[in-house]
């Protein structure tokens, strides 16, 4: 077994090398503000992102449909990454904030003026995640313990039961379907998510890696050290869930416009929260790039080849979904991603 | 002026009274020790300088400012800083990394900064752990992880250093090099106040010494009186008895 692997890490050590010098010219360019890359850790990277970039030249419509769908969620998982797996406050409430930027733009549109312009909508929509995110945090983020959980989770509940309250403006159960769509071209729908999604992926990662990540991830492993260390932990936490709600009212605008309505269950029922939650623990918590990763793996997996290719019930679909994030949970704790970005730091050359 | 005052600090916890109307004062580039037997209330004074606690009553002022109601950031920004009895590093990351969570600036919105390489090498240098720095917290052995409790408080660059118990589980040749330690960070300028149980190891190292037991504060004086002073023998012999 272990000459086995050693038989490969020769071959795969040299093919690190080989990837080396482009590896370098990125970690010089830009390694101080996103992590230096190995040889195999560029080809990952630098593969999936052309991989991505290019979907709809190689993709079915099926495939590229569920990519588009996958760069939403991908927003939210990475948006409750740099909150919830970084300062270990786990948020059990996220669809909270995409829906309140998601419920403004199609209130907006069906309260105020269906004319409105998106450049008023998508700018009021995303403050209102903003705004949200900080009622739920100010007063949350000062305890400790499962209480803040427990508020961000209750927080979710009020919301789904004030929708019906107020069907006059929210259109209750059913929701709000008059808003625009951004385009009916898949192609074009399509990079109008990938961009953005890109984008916020960047700004995550730049800022995970900065003196900020370290520490959200200190007030996650011992926050009385982060206080003796003069530095208002209280003060991180909130503003490690105001930097998640405006990601999160960017995806929530985005999802709004990719399916031209709002209704609760789409956006608001726990059941989103939760599958955030498990995008980010399947890819790996705290590495914005993980639950980046976990998105595009677990919606794919469940919109394209359990629907499309293997052509399961949704029932059959989830029951899947489910059972992979558990089997996750209990066997690779720290995510796939993780876990295969460490496998390719093993198995690259080492450095020369 | 004195640098540090603490006045008529009371904490009680519901019923029991824990700190009882103590008052003292550290001047600037003193050693002074704050001794007592266990429980007699020395970690309690320091959490409710630090803010760890809010004192039921009184006041504490440093360098002029009162701190009584600053939270422990902003005490700790002041130029206190305090090494806890029990060691508290991130075990996830290595000792350089626990330093630099040290030296890291206040803001949300400062992406760099923080001490550089060679600066945090200095402070683990101050220790003696410099040679430790890719090392993992559990990888140490026990005086080390002392010593890197030590280095944190250090690269706050306080001006006044509160070490609780910093002897506890050393053995002699480490207690004998770790008060050289302490005097070399008197010469530096740093004010120090030490809380020991165990009077005998301190009296060499330290000016003066603050007595308190049950919460009230004994006496005060040199190490030659505290020593000597019939009622710290009770004390001590007392809780000797007792246990």
């Amino acid at each position: 077994m272990s000459s086995a692997t050693d038989r490969l890490s020769t071959v795969t050590g040299r093919l690190d090398q080989s990837l080396q010098p482009l590896a370098d010219g990125f970690n010089r360019l830009v390694g101080d503000y996103v992590g230096e890359l190995n040889g195999l850790q560029f080809a990952l990277v630098f593969g999936s992102l052309a991989a991505v970039l290019t979907a709809p030249f190689w993709g079915t419509f099926g495939l590229v449909r569920a990519m588009t769908v996958a760069a939403i969620w991908a927003i939210f998982a990475m948006s409750w990454d740099i909150q919830s797996g970084y300062t270990g406050y786990i948020s059990f409430g996220h669809s909270v904030l995409s829906g309140a930027a998601a419920y403004t733009t199609a209130m907006l549109v069906h309260n105020v003026d269906p004319e409105l312009s998106m450049a008023i909508t998508i700018p009021v929509s995303i403050l209102a995640a903003l705004v949200v995110g900080l009622l739920i945090a100010l007063p949350s983020l000062r305890l400790s313990g499962p209480y803040f959980s427990l508020i961000t989770f209750v927080a979710v509940l009020i919301f789904y039961r004030l929708i019906p309250s107020f069907s006059a403006y929210t259109g209750g159960e059913t929701g709000i379907q008059s808003v625009e769509v951004f385009t009916y071209d898949p192609i074009a729908r399509y990079y109008y998510m990938i961009v953005p999604m890109l984008v916020i992926a960047v700004v995550l990662t730049v800022i995970a890696r900065s003196n900020i990540g370290l520490i959200l991830v200190s007030i996650r492993e011992n926050e009385a050290a982060v206080n003796a260390a003069g530095i208002d932990a209280t003060k991180f936490k909130i503003f490690s869930f105001a930097l998640s709600s405006i990601p999160m009212g960017i995806g929530g605008v985005l999802l709004v416009h990719f399916t031209g309505g709002v209704d609760p269950t789409t956006f608001i029922v726990v059941d989103r929260s939760i599958e955030m939650i498990a995008m980010a623990v399947l890819g790996g918590m705290s590495s914005i790039l993980g639950p980046l990763g976990g998105a595009f793996f677990l919606i794919v997996l469940r919109d394209y080849i359990l629907t499309d290719l293997a052509g399961l019930s949704s029932p059959a679909r989830w029951t899947i979904f489910w059972g992979l994030v558990l089997a996750v949970l209990v066997f690779v704790r720290e995510g796939l991603f993780r876990k295969l970005w460490h496998t390719l730091e093993r198995y690259g050359g080492g450095q020369p | 002026m004195s640098l540090l005052e603490i006045d008529g600090v009371t904490k009680r916890f519901g019923g029991l009274v824990a700190v009882n109307d103590v008052s003292f004062e550290i001047d600037r580039g003193e050693i002074v020790g704050l001794i007592g037997p266990n429980g007699s209330g020395k970690s309690t004074v320091f959490n409710c300088i630090m803010s760890i606690y809010d004192v039921t009553d009184g006041s504490i002022t440093f360098d002029g400012t009162d701190i009584t109601d600053h939270r422990t950031h902003e005490v700790v920004n002041s130029g206190l800083s305090r090494v806890s009895q029990e060691s508290n590093p991130i075990e996830s990351m290595p000792v350089a990394g626990n330093i630099q969570l040290f030296t890291l600036p206040n803001s949300v919105t400062s992406l760099r900064g923080g001490a550089s390489d060679e600066e945090i090498y200095e402070y683990a240098a101050r220790v003696d752990i410099e040679d430790k720095l890719r090392e993992m917290p559990d990888e140490l052995p026990h005086a080390d992880v002392r010593r890197l409790e030590i280095a944190k408080a250090l690269a706050t660059e306080p001006d006044l250093l509160l070490l609780d118990e910093p002897f506890a589980g050393m053995n002699q040749a480490e207690i004998t090099e770790l008060a050289a330690t302490f005097e070399r960070f008197r010469e530096e300028g740093i004010t120090i106040v030490i809380v020991d149980h165990n009077m005998g190891g301190l009296m060499n190292l330290v000016d003066r010494a603050i007595v308190i037991n049950n919460g009230d504060k004994l006496m005060e004086g040199t190490p030659t009186q505290v020593t000597e002073d019939p009622r710290v023998q009770k004390a001590y012999l007392g809780t000797a008895e007792e246990t």
